[in-house]
């Protein structure tokens, strides 16, 4: 396993960890939110609703804008 | 909530619909912070209106921020003398104690040196205005912080009973709505739907970091921007508190992707320069995003992210 493999072997943990999370709020009693509510309540706020939105719009420019 | 009669009065007492404090206390944040839940309607046009002077003097009223005639008198907090003196640089100094916008100002640092410096630029733009809206807010000592009455309603708990939050009062129609508003919803939803996929075709047929996907892609992201910045879209109990077991979970889910993203950025030969070693995710998604059908795919699922993060 080379440092490209473990490089994309960490991305694929933190997904798994994410889709963990997800299952365990949805499917068991566990005190974790789903990430539905969880960005609900990220946009509760103008500081936190400013945040999330310029995180999105970062992705956009990221990936898109020069 | 605006013109109900529970928005209360000089000398009424507050109501369920208006807390003394303007801080629900699902999500109470330090006094003075100017933190504004959501929960309700945006302002119609702005943060003034007639009811937030019934708001103030309730709160005036019942001992929580003293509130100056004027500012019951026009809804607005009245700004101290101390606010007054401060100029624009110490009030965006005083915003920096919000963590949100350190965040911001951290990723327009990397975000420059990685060598995208429109990007950088905006994030620039977002977390100094947003640090100069917080300071100025912070900085009013009188009266409770700006927003619609709504956006100082306490949480509805019963949304931690079982109710979806994300759902229960959202777009979707009255079942008792007569024909011609129902119609005219689902014309509007095809519209949107139609608008999407034309941007999607039309932007994802431009080759990547040129002008033409450069100013769609931005000038989206801006427009949604500012119209986050004036409230969320719907009337909506504002979501119960949530675990902060489960929270911090999530949160360390996201910090750890940044900081494996940071590292495998620092790992490269240069900032701007692409590691096979040590790929970031835009590396990952070159190959991808390389072909039309690709960037579409993105562009559709960017879009969709951004419609969902709207509607909440």
């Amino acid at each position: 396993m080379n440092s490209h493999d473990v490089t994309v072997l960490g991305y694929l943990v933190v997904l798994l960890a994410g889709v963990i999370l997800e299952l365990l709020a949805t499917r068991t009693r566990a005190p974790i939110p789903p990430l539905g509510k969880v960005f609900a309540w990220a946009m509760g706020t103008r500081a936190r609703r400013i945040g999330v939105l310029v995180a999105w719009a970062w992705v956009g420019l990221h990936f898109f804008a020069r | 909530m605006t013109g109900s009669p529970g928005c209360g009065g000089p000398g009424q007492p507050p109501s369920q619909d208006q807390p003394a404090t303007g801080e629900p206390p699902g999500d109470r944040t330090a006094p003075g912070t100017g933190e504004q839940p959501a929960g309700g309607p945006p302002p119609a046009g702005g943060d003034a209106g007639p009811g937030h002077g019934a708001t103030t003097l309730t709160a005036a009223s019942t001992g929580h921020g003293a509130t100056t005639p004027l500012a019951a008198s026009t809804g607005h907090g009245a700004t101290s003398p101390a606010a007054a003196r401060a100029g624009p640089v110490v009030t965006a100094l005083a915003g920096l104690r919000e963590p949100i916008v350190v965040i911001l100002l951290l990723i327009a640092f990397f975000t420059w040196i990685s060598g995208k410096s429109l990007d950088g630029m905006l994030m620039l733009v977002v977390a100094v205005s947003l640090a100069w809206d917080t300071g100025r807010r912070r900085t009013r000592r009188d009266g409770p912080p700006e927003g619609s009455p709504a956006d100082n309603a306490p949480p509805d708990f019963s949304a931690a009973a079982g109710r979806d939050d994300a759902g229960s009062t959202g777009p979707t129609p009255h079942p008792d709505a007569p024909p011609a508003s129902a119609r005219r919803r689902r014309l509007l939803l095809l519209a949107w739907l139609a608008g999407g996929a034309l941007y999607v075709v039309l932007v994802g047929s431009f080759s990547r970091y040129s002008w033409p996907a450069t100013v769609p892609v931005a000038g989206l992201g801006a427009a949604v921007v500012v119209a986050g910045w004036r409230g969320p879209r719907h009337s909506r109990p504002a979501p119960a508190r949530l675990p902060a077991i489960g929270l911090a979970l999530w949160g360390l889910v996201l910090v750890a992707g940044c900081l494996w993203e940071l590292s495998s950025l620092f790992e490269q030969p240069t900032l701007t320069t692409s590691s096979y070693a040590h790929p970031t995710i835009s590396t990952l998604t070159d190959p991808v995003l390389s072909a039309w059908a690709g960037r579409s795919i993105f562009l559709a699922a960017w879009l969709g992210l951004g419609w969902f993060l709207v509607e909440r």
